[in-house]
């Protein structure tokens, strides 16, 4: 039993979830571009909550695996996911802007002794952190799989003989070469994207709309949102 | 320092005791996840917001039906096409025959015009006004906000017209069932399927890329959704419709709308809704409609307006509806039909949270039987439920000091013990009183068949 109100937030403050993380940088970048964000507000800070330039607006800085969480339920207007997440999650939101950085492809790789008889391995045994997509990757091939969930350093199962191939996010492709992995399939191709609450679109239309709009801005001025953060072209191609 | 110790000590045992407690919680003592309990404080909340609906409903014209929980699979998927059993909660029937708990009261309401009323429905009765209230199930694990596997809903059909006079009644009738249902502040967001047709219209879609689309519509991925078309070379104007969309909202959204259509079909849209803004500003309920035009329904039966209402406290619709005119043909009647429903779960939740759901209860009276008197007692009792009080008979056996005390301890304003011909009064703190059975029970009598009266007009008579 829940005593007391349990209202989300009072009156128009929005809520902007940013992922801890290797987004963190490039998303803090673009909000602060936007004029949303002092930088020293919030670098060096080890503060959850990071209030905003405007009094009426706040930042919250989630683990990327729990920011859908925060957007779907509310708790969070908006939120800045990586496009990998969406795709594992599946959650009920609006993904509104390719944010063009954060560039990142979801591969399969297996140790390079296996690339031979890949295809014959059945069922093939995959350690990943995106076990639905994985799933759904081999359901639509017709292969049989067997998912071992994980929640880091996917790349040390096959070296071990927990499984045979990894499907994680590369890069630059370092990690796989430094652990004799190679790449076999491209899954997906992941950006940052902007998404929104389906309530908070609404409720708080005026100020939520304002938000998309100038983070939309910003993402698209040619200079990009700051240096060191120059988005490729293709990385800003929205892909489905 | 040894208090300190102590309260570590008593701490660690705690901690020791909860997680036994923890790991021996057997599956007997648990209940499905995504279902829930609703206690005494709840359960009278959600029965008054759906009986508040009914009510309302019934004014206008909108009488109850009562369907199966379960239907057979098969008209499931007639209605919701062949991706609904993913979504819906099955069971296998003695025969072998697949059964599913309903995922909404929609589609077997449509069932059971098309089968039970199809001589109404052919008649000139129409338009026929159906109401509901039950619960319902979704199939899928819980994940994210829809978390409940099991809720309860209230809605309402409008099934015979396809008018725009009709799509108003059910909207204005569902500002009326939110309002019925206790929600204070809310708004209706107001769109139409057809605008969104009309953009992706004219596009040479092949199949796959039309579920595509589709698929990315429900996700609600504009960013996807740009790519496809930009990979279809679709024209510019078009893609900045698509674009424009999750912002096609207010009072300039149907102006807007109306520059980014571009077919025939489009532009019929956008002249009905601005025809429904009229005739909602008749029913007196524009203040609480905006229309929006990127709203996408979780069912994909829809063919006309859609609508979902929503207050700032909850992060999800708290009900919705639209125009589905292709539904009841699945079942054999070609009939267009427009609706609603409210999930009350949600409704609750926007009310506030309850209360302590396990505060006790307390009547107006609790009454205890005086030696051989059982008989006594028990007809004062009924006399004074039949006026409409409260009252709670004394079944513990427990002497009268102990039963009057624990009454005034809960807060209980009155305990009345039955003698013979005379009954013992205590109310507050004051001092017994004596009271001739007569006069106790002359209220009961002159009050049967009266409507209980209001809880500060309940002083006074015998008292």
């Amino acid at each position: 039993m829940v005593t007391g109100p349990r209202t989300r937030r009072a009156g128009d403050m929005v809520t902007v979830a940013v992922p801890s993380g290797r987004l963190l940088d490039g998303a803090m970048r673009i909000l602060e571009a936007s004029g949303y964000l002092d930088g020293d507000a919030w670098r060096g800070s080890r503060r959850l909550i990071v209030p905003g330039v405007e009094p009426a607006m706040r930042c919250l800085i989630a683990k990327p695996v729990d920011l859908l969480t925060y957007v779907e339920h509310g708790a969070a207007d908006l939120g800045i996911a990586g496009k990998d997440i969406l795709l594992e999650q599946g959650r009920d939101v609006y993904e509104l802007v390719d944010l063009g950085f954060g560039t990142c492809r979801g591969v399969l790789a297996c140790p390079a002794r296996l690339a031979e008889t890949w295809e014959r391995l059945t069922p093939l045994r995959i350690a990943t952190k995106y076990p639905r997509v994985t799933e759904r990757h081999f359901w639509t091939q017709g292969r049989p799989v067997e998912v071992i969930p994980m929640n880091g350093t996917v790349e040390l199962a096959p070296l071990v003989g927990l499984a045979d191939g990894i499907m994680d996010l590369v890069m630059s492709g370092r990690t796989l070469r430094e652990n004799g992995l190679i790449e076999i399939a491209e899954l997906f191709q992941s950006t940052a994207r902007l998404v929104v609450n389906r309530v908070s679109l609404r409720s708080r239309a005026a100020a939520v709309a304002a938000v998309i709009e100038r983070v939309r801005a910003t993402v698209a001025r040619p200079e990009g949102p700051g240096e060191g953060l120059m988005p490729s072209r293709e990385g800003r191609t929205p892909r489905a | 320092m040894l208090g300190c110790r102590e309260c570590f000590i008593t701490l660690l045992l705690y901690l020791g005791k909860a997680s036994v407690q923890r790991d021996t919680r057997e599956r007997w003592q648990l209940i499905p996840s995504g279902t829930r309990d609703w206690l005494p404080r709840e359960a009278a909340r959600i029965r008054g917001a759906a009986s508040g609906v009914l009510a309302e409903a019934a004014r206008w014209g909108y009488r109850e039906v009562v369907t199966p929980t379960l239907e057979y699979l098969d008209v499931l998927v007639r209605a919701e096409g062949a991706g609904a059993p993913d979504r819906l909660f099955k069971l296998i029937d003695r025969g072998g025959e697949l059964l599913a708990l309903r995922p909404d009261m929609t589609t077997s309401v449509a069932r059971l015009v098309a089968t039970r009323l199809r001589d109404v429905a052919s008649a000139a009765s129409l338009p026929l006004r159906v109401a509901y209230a039950g619960q319902v199930f979704r199939g899928a694990p819980p994940a994210g906000a829809a978390r409940l596997r099991e809720f309860p809903q209230v809605g309402c059909e409008l099934i015979g017209p396809r008018t725009v006079e009709a799509d108003a009644e059910i909207v204005a009738l569902t500002v009326a069932a939110f309002r019925a249902a206790g929600v204070a502040a809310f708004s209706l967001s107001l769109g139409h399927v057809g605008f969104l047709q009309s953009v992706l219209a004219g596009l040479d879609l092949s199949e796959d890329d039309g579920a595509a689309v589709r698929a990315l519509l429900y996700q609600k991925d504009f960013v996807g959704l740009g790519g496809l078309l930009e990979r279809h070379r679709a024209p510019a104007d078009r893609i900045e419709a698509l674009l424009a969309l999750p912002a096609l909202r207010g009072p300039d959204a149907l102006v807007e709308a109306g520059r980014l259509v571009h077919t025939p079909e489009g532009r019929d849209v956008v002249r009905d809704l601005e025809r429904l803004g009229e005739a909602l500003a008749a029913h007196g309920v524009a203040d609480a409609v905006t229309i929006d035009l990127s709203i996408i329904r979780d069912f994909d039966y829809y063919t006309g307006i859609v609508f979902e209402g929503h207050t700032a406290a909850v992060g999800a619709p708290l009900g919705g509806g639209g125009r589905y005119d292709r539904l009841l043909e699945q079942f054999g009647v070609a009939l267009p039909a427009t609706g609603f429903a409210l999930r009350l779960d949600r409704v609750l939740a926007a009310e506030g949270a309850a209360e302590d759901g396990a505060q006790a209860w307390t009547p107006d009276a609790v009454v205890a039987a005086d030696a051989g008197c059982g008989a006594e007692a028990a007809a004062c009792a009924r006399a004074l439920r039949s006026c409409g009080f409260t009252v709670a008979l004394e079944v513990l056996g427990r002497p009268w000091d102990e039963v009057a005390d624990d009454a005034a301890r809960r807060g209980v304003p009155r305990a009345i013990l039955v003698g013979r011909g005379a009954a013992r009064v205590r109310e507050g703190g004051n001092a017994e009183r004596r009271v001739p059975l007569s006069e106790l029970t002359a209220t009961g009598r002159r009050g049967t068949g009266a409507r209980p009266p209001a809880p500060d007009a309940r002083p006074g008579g015998p008292w």
